[in-house]
């Protein structure tokens, strides 16, 4: 079906009238409607949208999932049967839901300061509501903002991106269609050290594209980097300034 | 759907080869901040000073000889101590608190409280007060009946007394004023817009008791007289330990609902509470005769 | 349950001696352990040890019919099992995270990659084609069991022959009933069911593959000043804190990069790895290759 549609025209714009180096528009909410989480963020690059829901740090719910030295963080994924064209239910033993549950634990582990909670638990719900592309891009964005509404101390924000190829030519931000052409990279990175925490790839591609690809990744992580703290920036100054108006509060209150 | 997609061009696009600079503004520089007084926002990964100049407190860490801040919000600066106050986070519990919390588990010789903290809260049977005189010898059979005092899911109101060595805290209702809570409703707020007063005991003259645990959580209940919450010397422990709640009456009752759902909408718009506030907002939507 | 970790002082030790550029079994950090490769009677048959790491990997095709929407295209299918006896890490039934990881990286790399081509395993369209099972079992974990698995796989499918089939009209007739009939030298291997030979029968032939990926894998640790290490061990698997896991042919081509997580790394390091798996790739074909065809020579193909 796919090989009947251009995925770059000769004018080069995408099938959905992108440039090739154009990311999809990004929404952001970090408002809960009604939900009792600690942090919440639901957030959508173009038509794949995703919503989290963090909890904790609480008390375990089992004593042996508990370490005596940090905080254990348990990450759930759910992905919504009418989320992609071809209706499917997953269930929890999903391999594909179980590798990106472990994806993103991995990626989280080492970001998330869980050692000033010893023996308690961080709940992470992941929640995929439409695919059209970036999926683990997506979930890893909504994560990071989640945990950061949540007050949770993370070292830095983790921004993904995805990046393809096609002949020759770089793209950035594939839409499913995209995806299911081209050899694609996911890149996850850590926007103050520049370090990258994830790289997926699972197509064939030739060495030198890969480096063009990773590398372009790299930088519009940034991009990405700076919209989510544009957000988190709006949503802070909305809670921080009535608070302020009204008088600042007392110190020594509610400090780690 | 491909042409759905493309409907949904983008209004605004960022491109990797002219990134905006919107975050420009935002990285502008923090030592003017620091000796200055105004309030800083600042979020995870962000850079706020350099580590040998000042020390670094709760919400930040240190790496490459710069102080970085880990959590979101607010910068804080005592002298040369850096901290962040999270926007929202769970209550981080200090002693002399006054909390409101919630039966989750009776264990042998101690309940476990859930205060909204990182951790359940514990309630030592030490730490109550027993029936029958208020300095009395645990006996073995108190032990065996410490359902009666409180089972899971009783709402109490207590103090936080210590804490123990994993950082967990430990309570205690050794007052009379601390105890059970019944007649009436608990509201659930973030922590951080509950200011330390001087009393959390708040009488409102509408005739509704306001207690405001430190921990967001508020139990909003019937008035009790003076002279009743501090008893007779005798220490009823009938009154103090039972699960029954008083005939109230319906004006009392509207009068605790409309508390509740005004504490509910200051808290949508984060609104820091204290009595004053909450009194005008009573006042003020009593005026506007619209129902609770 | 939680496998236990090891001990504090082993855990001391490893990292003390790898911030000195040591490995405990002594290998370089970019060295792999010694590869065996030995190969059954049967071919498609492979058994591949990495150090003390043993797995079995094993192909048996039969035929089907093809799925309806792919009346051309030939089926594979993994099957892997992990079981008590590799470690007892492993539980029977429930999947660990390792071996989720394992059986998902398999899958990448054998079948999203593209390894066989699938239309050549057609027989007569939308009526039959080939149904090819790897089956993969782990005998011993001793660190890395990913790398050595899909080594397994590659060389069992290269080793792999499938029987001929001759086509009239809708008639299908299997003109070398079994692989079976390519037996080795060995003499004690007499027992073998004794095939009735048809006079037409002919020598089965290899699956026409389009690539053949190896997999390696690297380990590193937060600690900065160490580098990362190639092929961990058992100990090393467990106290990473990291692993990139790559998968990529002869010809400089990727087939999977995977590093989910875990320490954060410079994105010049990664590339610097991926230039060194280019190298080793073309080293381990080598081997590999020379293997196969010592094999070959050793077994005699009996065509009457």
């Amino acid at each position: 079906m796919s090989s009947r549609i251009e995925i770059l025209n000769a004018g080069g714009y995408r099938s959905d009238g992108r440039r090739q180096y154009e990311l999809r528009t990004i929404n952001i909410d970090l408002f809960p409607q009604g939900s009792a989480a600690d942090g919440f963020a639901t957030l959508s690059h173009g038509l794949t949208q995703v919503s989290v829901c963090v909890f904790g740090p609480r008390e375990a719910k089992l004593r042996s999932q508990t370490f005596h030295d940090r905080a254990n963080v348990n990450i759930e994924v759910g992905i919504a049967a009418f989320s992609s064209s071809e209706r499917r239910r997953r269930g929890r033993g999903d391999k594909r839901i179980l590798e990106i549950s472990q994806t993103l634990k991995s990626t989280f582990d080492p970001v998330i300061q869980s050692s000033l909670y010893p023996r308690s638990q961080i709940d992470i719900y992941v929640q995929v509501l439409q695919q059209d592309g970036g999926l683990l891009q997506a979930c890893i964005n909504a994560t990071t903002l989640a945990l950061a509404n949540a007050g949770i101390p993370l070292t830095d924000f983790v921004c993904a991106v995805t990046s393809g190829v096609h002949s020759t030519s770089p793209l950035l931000d594939l839409t499913l269609l995209e995806e299911n052409d081209l050899p694609n990279v996911t890149v996850a990175v850590m926007p103050r050290s520049g370090k990258v925490s994830l790289v997926t790839m699972e197509t064939r591609l030739h060495v030198d594209r890969f480096e063009e690809i990773f590398r372009l990744a790299g930088e519009a992580g940034k991009i990405i980097h700076a919209e989510m703290k544009k957000a988190v920036k709006d949503r802070t100054e909305r809670l921080v300034a009535p608070m302020q108006s009204l008088g600042r509060p007392a110190t020594g209150e509610n400090d780690y | 759907m491909f042409e759905f997609t493309s409907f949904r061009r983008p209004p605004e696009t960022f491109s990797v080869s002219s990134p905006d600079n919107a975050d420009a503004d935002m990285d502008e520089d923090y030592e003017d901040f620091l000796e200055s007084g105004e309030t800083k926002l600042t979020w995870p990964g962000e850079s706020l000073t350099s580590a040998q100049d000042y020390m670094r407190g709760h919400g930040t860490y240190v790496d490459n000889e710069q102080v970085i801040a880990s959590v979101t919000g607010i910068v804080e600066r005592v002298n040369k101590l850096i901290t962040v106050r999270a926007a929202r986070t769970r209550y981080n519990p200090e002693v002399g608190d006054l909390v409101v919390g919630r039966i989750t588990e009776v264990q042998p010789r101690r309940w476990k409280v859930d205060a909204n903290s990182r951790q359940d809260a514990i309630l030592m049977l030490s730490s109550v007060n027993l029936p029958g005189g208020v300095q009395r010898r645990k006996l073995e059979s108190d032990e065996l009946q410490m359902r009666t005092f409180f089972e899971e899911g009783d709402l109490l109101v207590a103090e936080v007394q210590s804490f123990f060595g994993d950082g967990s805290m430990s309570l205690h209702t050794r007052s009379l004023s601390y105890g059970k809570l019944r007649n009436g409703q608990l509201a659930t707020v973030p922590p951080i817009l509950i200011r330390r007063l001087k009393s959390h005991f708040i009488s409102l003259p509408c005739g509704v008791d306001l207690i405001l645990g430190l921990n967001g959580y508020i139990w909003v209940n019937k008035h009790v007289k003076q002279n009743e919450r501090e008893g007779e010397e005798g220490f009823d422990a009938e009154a103090v330990y039972s699960s029954r709640n008083d005939e109230i009456d319906e004006s009392t009752r509207a009068a605790i609902s409309r508390v509740t759902n005004l504490i509910t909408v200051l808290v949508s718009h984060s609104i820091p509470l204290t009595d004053t506030i909450l009194l005008d907002a009573y006042d003020w939507s009593l005026e506007q005769e619209c129902d609770p | 349950m939680r496998p236990p970790s090891p001990s504090i002082p082993e855990r001391e030790f490893l990292l003390s001696a790898l911030k000195q550029n040591l490995r405990l079994d002594g290998r370089d950090f970019l060295e792999i352990r010694p590869i065996q490769l030995s190969f059954g009677p049967e071919l498609g048959w492979v058994e591949c040890s990495l150090g003390k790491t043993r797995v079995l990997a094993h192909i048996d095709a039969k035929m089907v019919k093809p799925q309806p929407e792919r009346p051309f295209e030939g089926v594979i299918t993994i099957h892997s099992e992990i079981s008590p006896m590799a470690s007892s890490e492993f539980e029977l039934g429930r999947p660990s995270e390792e071996e989720v990881t394992i059986t998902r990286m398999l899958d990448k790399v054998i079948r999203r990659s593209d390894v066989v081509d699938k239309e050549s395993l057609c027989i007569l369209a939308g009526q039959r084609v080939w149904h090819l099972r790897l089956t993969i079992h782990c005998l011993s974990d001793s660190g890395n069991l990913l790398d050595c698995a899909c080594l397994a796989s590659i060389v069992a499918l290269k080793h792999f022959r499938r029987p001929d089939v001759e086509v009239i009209g809708e008639e299908v007739t299997v003109v070398c009933s079994n692989p079976f009939f390519v037996q080795p030298l060995e003499p004690q291997l007499d027992y073998l069911p004794s095939l009735q030979h048809e006079p037409t029968s002919r020598a089965p032939i290899p699956l026409s593959l389009h690539h053949t990926p190896y997999c390696f894998t690297f380990a590193f640790f937060s600690d900065a000043s160490i580098n990362p290490v190639l092929d961990p061990s058992l100990l090393e698997q467990r106290l990473n804190e990291g692993l990139i896991s790559i998968a990529l042919n002869a010809q400089r081509e990727l087939c999977v990069v995977q590093k989910s997580g875990g320490v954060p790394l410079e994105p010049a390091d990664v590339l610097k790895i991926v230039n060194f798996a280019v190298q080793k790739a073309k080293i381990l074909d080598t081997f590999v290759e020379s293997r196969l065809r010592e094999d070959w020579q050793g077994r005699s193909v009996e065509v009457r």
